[in-house]
């Protein structure tokens, strides 16, 4: 019999007859064993476990962008010095480099303050890419493919890991370039929109419609509770449908994160003592301070991803006053972070990446100044798990070509994902009929300088 | 006996000789099951006579029996005529429409019928489904990437889309205007202008028209045409070959660029040019604009001459870094596609751009299960047989995709849920023979979307309650089968739609067109839209400017517009919440419709009676009633206007009001 097990006279009341009696939410709850894994009503940016234990909680992403000179930063080459003297093509490093630290690293006299912390740093000498040019390069830093719109580094990670912040983003881009990829060097693309970064300023206006001009706290909370009330009764008679409960707790989140988000953003309560750890009341590098200090609040309150941007190093010429000049706006501010996350003890599982598109040729470009160089450049890491005072990979004599310990952005992405506990290669998500990852078919483990 | 007296996915009922073959020396268990053809021989119409309204009930009854499961009891009229109208026009029946409905003294059926049937011709049908269509065709206003250049024109194909649904234009047409506009017989020269429009379709490609050479550029934008004609009509992601045989779905190399060949012998004219052919106009320049012909028979061609007024990106400089003025429009230029020089397209080793490889001829699609590909004449680029070969009734994806779609839109999943692939790495249906049911009765129906449309909302499935069940809840939760009708979130789109609606803001005629200005470049911020988020009009109206969207659409999971997106995200956040609580959009919303309640209702009661028909399309319950007049009572501060507003915001702000049950 293939009949419905329907009276034939059908009507609206035998069939609520039928299917049972209306039940609220506690017995409910017991029939639903799957409430907890339903992705849709479930705040997507609840903390996940990783592949593997992690060694760092979080990065803080020091984006340098422009192409910062290797030559006057962070890799010395006195041959290039040497050649330059035979060769008029060939700029000399135009800064002095000082070891420093107990390892000592060689670190240029543009970074005083970050010299300090030399045995906290790892630097890779090896980073390579196969193109010199800004758009490229940047959105390849950013998301790992210039070619299509793919997400950025920071949603993978909160994509793979949530986010531990309650009442914040998972993921905050502060202050980033409008240009070279815009908001696709920190969109989700693909990924649900929930991991997209937030773009915001130093100051409060860091999320949209934070701030009720019209009720007072004690009126808003009536509202609420009025809103949360009837949306209760409600999932309770549709009950089973997560997006509800999801749409509850979005409404008391949100309730908090008015005052946790200003709150976070406020560093007018940080002592002067603070101010003067970053920087802040210097002129030259108070914009970056703040940055900084804005930065370790952030990681304090357990925000998966943070990204600063210092612009301005694409040294075409006279690089050794431009890296001066530079470098005066963020070597304190970082060197302030650095301290200051190891205060607290944050360092050990805060990654800290510092680093831009490209580096710079041994060659003179404009007067004193240099070219874009892909095929050779620096970055460093500190904290999260890895070695300090460390140096992987080098350049050839004159600087210009990696030769050991070579790394692409699918390396480096591999890398930091590993340290968060993220297998690159299980890290997937599965569009337009494939499994798509941040690195793509690449990306190999930098195990030599896991801690 | 089987109540299908036969259905199977295994019957090959086409002549078509390749598949012949194929299936003589291949086995068909091998192909994806979308790739063997749709079959429906029709149900024992006596099957659940007592319940079914139509076949698509048996399916789904039969199912539910399976497993022992209940259909929901029908929703009311209240939400049905709300579900209704969101669904049909993006927007909540107003309340003469509600009084009407609850007044009708005929059937249920018969009433709703009438309800469906006014929703699906009103202009408004269009703007609804037309978005959908926006979302596979990665709609943008400018280019994106690295320069973020305006698409001057490209709300002219948005207006076509959303008549064409309007006039419940063929499905197959639909297709083959997008695909081949240009080279379509017309009757009337307004045809003909419009069927060119449609092939805007191929030039919205997100490119960064700044980089490498021309020819690597020609190949990414191939590529684009590839991908958002193959995986909007077929979800299909040939584009996948690009560089090497396709990983999982039996598509080579060899077929991409046979396929690629057909746009290598077209022209495409996006209002933009390359950096490697570059006139004095710059990157916007009409000259990449087709000019619609004004006579039946003249040739197709772009525009060559430039008329006074602000076109091009040099016409702009003479403004300097202020905010320039928006572009001035002229009626017969737009974007779209012209036959270009023959050409087959070499493949391309790895699909690098200058590694030539074997040259396949144009159209020699060998891709196994799908049919053959119509012979293209020596003189055309393939466009006009390639329009063909996709919106043929043997293509065995081409329906199916289509009816997903549909279905998604009205029941919250596909039937297949990645409705973007129907590849191997897809999901395999729910209801396979509902699937080819539908399929196979929306072609013989001269795939009419209206009617498919239609019949889905008139069927028992689509009107039942979402009212919780003990039963299906504890054996079927995520509501595969079907047993109720799922609470679906209002998209971004109906939602603010909505909201300007019951506050009276809406501004239901379109906008002038002619809304871009800036020439994106370096500081790419300078390209923007003229109509804005608070702007009174329906959201599909607003320009959708590339990496550069309003942050309220990114809250709502508006769709990357740079890729095929047939299905949104539905994500949950706080900051949706904020939106509600604080944004002086809805703040404003509030206040108007705080001021229209009080203007049209004497006493309390009422108000909030009418608060609730308003907003929420139903009256409010006694206790709802009780509970409002508390609410109000407790606040503290304002007059009565902002007391009301405060109330009303919390209504807006409901759950009730951003899901449809």
């Amino acid at each position: 019999m293939n009949q419905l097990d329907l009276s034939s006279s059908f009507s609206r009341r035998q069939w609520l007859g039928a299917t049972g009696p209306a039940f609220g939410s506690l017995a409910l709850a017991a029939l639903l064993p799957r409430w907890e894994t339903c992705s849709a009503g479930a705040n997507p940016l609840a903390p996940k476990d990783g592949h593997h234990p992690a060694r760092a909680k979080r990065v803080i992403f020091l984006f340098m962008n422009g192409g910062p000179s290797h030559h006057e930063t962070f890799d010395y080459r006195p041959e290039l010095a040497r050649a330059a003297e035979h060769s008029s093509r060939l700029l000399p490093p135009a800064l002095e480099f000082r070891p420093s630290g107990q390892s000592g690293l060689l670190i240029s006299e543009a970074f005083p303050e970050l010299a300090k912390h030399a045995d906290d740093l790892c630097l890779l000498q090896g980073m390579r890419i196969d193109t010199n040019g800004h758009h490229q390069a940047v959105v390849r830093l950013h998301t790992g493919n210039e070619r299509f719109v793919r997400p950025s580094l920071g949603s993978w990670v909160v994509y793979g890991l949530g986010s531990e912040a309650d009442n914040l983003p998972g993921f905050l881009t502060i202050n980033p370039i409008s240009n070279l990829g815009g908001a696709g060097n920190y969109g989700s693309a693909f990924l649900p929109a929930s991991f997209q970064g937030t773009r915001t300023g130093t100051g409060s206006g860091a999320v949209p419609n934070l701030v009720n001009r019209r009720l007072s706290s004690a009126d808003q909370r009536r509202q609420l509770e009025f809103l949360n009330a009837k949306n209760r009764r409600l999932a309770d008679r549709l009950a089973g449908h997560p997006e509800l409960e999801g749409v509850i707790s979005s409404y008391e989140m949100a309730f908090q994160m008015q005052t946790s988000i200003p709150e976070t953003f406020d560093t007018n309560s940080e002592p002067d003592s603070m101010l003067d750890l970053y920087g802040i009341r210097n002129g030259v590098s108070s914009s970056f301070g703040q940055q900084c200090l804005l930065a370790r609040r952030l990681a304090e309150r357990g925000v998966r991803f943070i990204q600063l941007t210092s612009n301005g190093w694409d040294h075409h010429g006279k690089v050794g006053a431009g890296v001066q000049d530079r470098a005066a706006a963020i070597d304190r501010p970082i060197a302030g972070l650095l301290s200051d996350l190891k205060e607290r003890d944050l360092l050990r599982d805060t990654l800290v990446v510092w680093g831009g598109e490209f580096g710079r040729g041994a060659h003179e470009d404009n007067t004193g100044g240099r070219g874009h160089n892909g095929s050779g450049f620096t970055f460093w890491l500190a904290g999260g798990g890895v070695k300090g005072g460390y140096t992987h990979g080098s350049k050839d004599e004159l600087g210009a070509e990696a030769v050991e310990g070579i790394m692409s952005f699918h390396d480096l992405h591999a890398t930091i994902l590993h340290l968060l506990g993220l297998d690159h290669k299980r890290l997937t998500y599965r569009y337009a009929g494939r499994d798509f990852r941040l690195t793509d078919t690449e990306g190999i483990v930098n195990q030599e300088i896991l801690a | 006996m089987s109540p299908l007296l036969r259905i199977g996915t295994g019957v090959w009922l086409l002549g078509v000789s390749s598949f012949l073959a194929l299936a003589e020396t291949d086995s068909a268990a091998e192909l994806p099951w979308s790739f063997i053809a749709p079959v429906s021989e029709g149900l024992d119409q006596d099957l659940y006579a007592n319940w079914a309204f139509d076949d698509v009930d048996r399916f789904i009854a039969m199912r539910l029996e399976e497993s022992d499961l209940r259909p929901n009891p029908p929703a009311d009229r209240n939400t049905l005529i709300r579900r209704a109208a969101l669904d049909l026009t993006g927007l909540p029946p107003s309340i003469s429409e509600i009084e009407r409905f609850l007044a009708d003294p005929r059937s249920d059926s018969e009433a709703f019928a009438s309800v469906v049937d006014d929703y699906l011709a009103s202009p408004r049908f269009g703007e609804r489904w037309g978005r959908h269509w926006l979302d596979v065709a990665r709609y943008a206003d400018s280019v994106g990437r690295t320069w973020n250049a305006p698409f001057v024109y490209a709300w002219k194909y948005r207006d076509w889309v959303i008549d064409s649904f309007n006039q419940d234009k063929s499905y197959r047409r639909f297709i083959a205007e997008q695909i081949a506009g240009d080279l379509l017989p017309a009757d009337s020269v307004q045809q003909r202008r419009d069927q060119i429009i449609g092939t805007g379709f191929l030039t919205l490609g997100s490119l960064s028209i700044n980089q490498g050479t021309g020819e690597a550029f020609v190949l990414d934008q191939i590529d684009d045409q590839i991908d958002v004609t193959t995986r909007g009509f077929l979800a299909l992601s040939i584009a996948c070959a690009r560089c090497h045989d396709h990983k999982y779905d039996p598509v080579a190399q060899m077929d991409y660029y046979a396929l690629a060949g057909v746009f290598y012998s077209s022209w495409t004219y996006p209002g933009q040019a390359h950096v490697s052919d570059h006139t004095s106009s710059g990157y916007v320049d009409p000259e990449m604009l087709v000019r619609l012909p004004n006579s039946l028979d003249a040739p197709l061609d772009r525009v060559r001459s430039l008329p006074n007024g602000i076109h091009t990106m040099g016409d702009l400089r003479q403004f300097g870094g202020k905010a320039p003025p928006p572009f001035d429009l002229e009626p017969d230029w737009a974007m779209g596609m012209r036959d270009g020089k023959p050409v087959d397209c070499a493949l391309r080793e790895g699909g690098m751009a200058w590694d030539r490889g074997a040259v396949p001829p144009r159209g020699d699609l060998r891709i196994p299960g799908l049919p053959e590909f119509p012979t293209i004449p020596e003189d055309s680029s393939g466009r006009l047989q390639l329009a063909q070969w996709i919106a043929s009734p043997e293509n065995p994806l081409t329906a199916r995709v289509a009816v997903n779609r549909v279905w998604l839109h009205l029941f919250g999943k596909g039937l297949v849920e990645s409705v973007d692939n129907f590849g191997a790495t897809g999901t395999a249906p729910s209801h396979p023979e509902l699937l080819d049911h539908l399929a196979v009765d929306f072609m013989a129906d001269d795939w009419s979307m209206k009617r498919l449309i239609r019949r889905l909302m008139l069927s028992r499935a689509y009107q039942m309650s979402s009212e919780a069940q003990a039963k299906g809840m504890a054996e079927d939760p995520d509501n595969t089968l079907y047993w109720r009708v799922s609470p679906r979130r209002l998209q971004l789109e109906p939602l603010r739609d909505s909201l300007l609606q019951v506050s009276d803001r809406l501004e239901t005629e379109p906008p002038a067109p002619g809304v871009m200005a800036g020439n994106g470049g370096k500081g790419r911020s300078k390209v923007r839209g003229e109509i804005g988020f608070h702007s009174p009009y329906r959201t599909i109206y607003l320009p959708v400017i590339r990496d550069l969207l309003p942050e309220t659409y990114g809250i709502f999971d508006f769709p990357d517009p740079s890729s095929v997106s047939g299905q949104r995200h539905i994500t949950t956040a706080p900051p949706q919440a904020l939106f509600f609580l604080n944004s002086s959009f809805v703040e404003d919303c509030a206040d108007d419709l705080a001021q229209w309640v009080l203007a049209n209702s004497a006493g309390v009661e009422e108000g909030v009676e009418l608060s609730y028909l308003r907003s929420l399309a139903r009256k409010p319950t006694i206790d709802e009633t009780r509970e409002a007049i508390d609410f109000l009572d407790s606040l503290q501060e304002g007059e009565e206007a902002q007391r009301w507003a405060t109330f009303l915001q919390a209504l807006l702000g409901s759950a009730e009001f951003r899901y449809v049950f």
